[in-house]
């Protein structure tokens, strides 16, 4: 049984006072411990699709099924009880937290808003997570502002596994790294999968990343899905026109499936 | 140590602070060097200031001591503009907040309540309350924080309507956090510099609100206030004008100050705002 099935998700926005479909009739699944990528142009809908997964906005048409329930039927407690299961990843790690945060406080509200440890357990659970992220239990004490990107987008990782969610949802997630970073980060959400059977919704415009974590790749256009398939082989043999300018447009990946031919 | 000394790079907000320094210990002080009732009676009557050592600033027309009176008065001044302010800043700070951060029909509601007391002039709103409730300390700081918290609520809103997009509110949301704690804990106090930024002004009209009130003879009758020594003052204007002129004084430099250090405040963490 599939996570998070979607199904005929349309949302619409106005534009010049004309209505347009920023995610228009999209379905799709993603399995237990499976990735999925979205990938697609800027405006094709991506973040859209995200901010729908999450229930940060409501569509016009369609269905959510998360862990086999109908996810917008719930709301208030319901709703916010079940965000433990459901969790994001966001671009831009110092934008996601709370400027006068602290590490610790930023790890401890989902334990404490989900009552998963007491707050004489919290530290220890804190420093638990910092470990399974590759951070110093030190970190804890810190501002979020005193620590470099690539430890904040750990923290924020952690604070999405904090909950033991079966999907993350994850926005461009490494886009905003360095390549050496963003090399390390992918490598622990690989591990993380691997051990926690965590899924992933996975949105990027970065091609070699997707072939890189993804099982498989929807790709959109103008808020519809243009063709979805198998990663490497969509991304290898692109059939649609947005998957065939998305393939040029990542030089490196023309270079190697010249290569592989 | 070094905000200190940034705050006080201008000879402006200098100014401001001995001023301010001054008053508080005029305040602080006023039982220990005028122990009693300031309002008890001490001497002849309207002996003019400097003639007697005991009574430097001279007696009223009561022959209450002046110098004791302003001590006492400064108590009050400061007292209530200081409370009456902190009560505007939270009163606009929770009700800016609340209306930026929920939007539609809260916002509509709030705002609208917003716009019909910031119609009423803020003072005569403070006369009604008080002449409705009766004066006592209490009431005046009430009444001078229902006149003065709508600035400070149009602030806390728009900064609010800037802040709810950005990621780590949508990142509270996500962990599931209560939309009133989002508001409160995390948006509220980013969204507060701008907010006390307006204090300076407000505590300087809250002390004026309220001496006027005073003057209009609806501050409290239990104690001393300058605005009712410029009132009891106006009696004998012709024939002693020094008892209306030196608390007159007092309250200058007391509002005076206090905008002075307000303006030397904000400029110093406009600077440490430019640098970051
Ligand atoms: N709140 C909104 N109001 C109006 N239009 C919106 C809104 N949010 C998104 N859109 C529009 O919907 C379309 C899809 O936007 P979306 O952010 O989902 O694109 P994206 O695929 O994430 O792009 P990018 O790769 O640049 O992040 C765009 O045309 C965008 O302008
Ligand atoms: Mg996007």
């Amino acid at each position: 049984m599939s996570v998070l099935a979607v199904s005929n998700l349309t949302k619409r926005y106005h534009r010049g006072g004309k209505p347009f479909a920023a995610v228009d009739e999209v379905s799709f699944d993603v399995g237990p411990a499976e990735t999925l990528a979205l990938a697609g142009p800027s405006g094709s809908g991506k973040s859209t699709i995200a901010r729908l997964v999450l229930r940060l906005i409501e569509p016009d048409a369609g269905r959510i099924d998360f862990e086999g329930a109908n996810f917008f039927a719930l709301s208030g407690a319901a709703l916010r009880a079940r965000r433990a299961r459901l969790q994001m990843v966001f671009q831009d790690p110092l934008a996601a937290f709370n400027p006068r945060a602290t590490v610790a406080r930023v790890l401890g509200d989902p334990l404490r808003i989900h009552g998963i440890a007491p707050r004489a357990e919290r530290p220890r659970r804190i420093a638990a997570l910092l470990e399974r992220v590759g951070l110093d239990t030190g970190l804890a004490a810190r501002a979020i502002h005193e620590i470099s990107g690539g430890q904040r987008q750990r923290v924020a990782i952690a604070r999405a596994i904090a909950t033991r969610p079966s999907l993350i949802v994850l926005d461009e997630a490494v886009s905003a790294l360095d390549v050496s970073v963003r090399g390390q980060i992918l490598e622990l959400l690989l591990d993380l999968q691997r051990q926690e059977r965590i899924a992933y919704l996975f949105i990027s415009h970065d091609l070699g990343v997707i072939r890189a974590v993804a099982h498989r790749v929807v790709i959109l256009d103008a808020g519809r899905i243009a063709e979805s398939g198998d990663a490497r082989a969509v991304i290898a043999d692109p059939q649609s026109a947005v998957g065939k300018a998305l393939v040029a447009a990542t030089p490196k990946l023309v270079r190697t499936s010249q290569d592989a031919s | 140590m070094n905000r200190l000394r940034r705050f006080l790079r201008t000879p402006e907000a200098i100014a401001g602070v001995l001023i301010l320094a001054l008053l508080l210990v005029m305040a602080l002080a006023a039982p220990l060097f005028f122990p009693g009732d300031p309002q008890a009676i001490a001497g002849p009557a309207l002996l003019p200031p400097f003639q007697d050592w005991r009574l430097p600033l001279g007696t009223d027309r009561l022959g209450r001591d002046v110098l004791a009176e302003l001590f006492h008065g400064a108590r009050t001044s400061l007292a209530v503009g200081l409370a009456a302010a902190a009560a505007a800043l939270l009163i606009g700070a929770v009700v800016g907040t609340l209306a930026g951060f929920a939007g539609g029909l809260v916002d509509e509601v709030l705002m609208r309540v917003t716009d019909a007391f910031q119609t009423v002039p803020g003072f005569l709103l403070a006369l009604a309350f008080v002449s409705i409730v009766g004066p006592s300390l209490s009431v005046v700081v009430a009444a001078i924080a229902l006149s003065a918290w709508t600035g400070p609520a149009r602030v806390a809103r728009a900064e609010v309507l800037s802040i709810r997009e950005r990621d780590y509110v949508t990142g509270a949301r996500v962990i599931g956090m209560h939309p009133l704690e989002i508001a409160f804990r995390e948006v509220l106090p980013n969204a507060l510099p701008p907010v006390l930024a307006l204090s300076s002004v407000i505590v300087a009209a809250a002390i004026l609100t309220e001496a006027a009130l005073s003057f209009l003879g609806l501050g409290d009758p239990n104690r001393v206030t300058w605005g009712g020594m410029i009132a009891e003052g106006r009696t004998v204007l012709r024939t002693a004008p020094f008892l209306s002129i030196i608390p007159g004084i007092a309250l200058v430099l007391t509002v005076l100050g206090v905008y002075l250090a307000g303006e030397g405040v904000v400029e110093s963490t406009a600077v440490r705002r430019s640098l970051s």
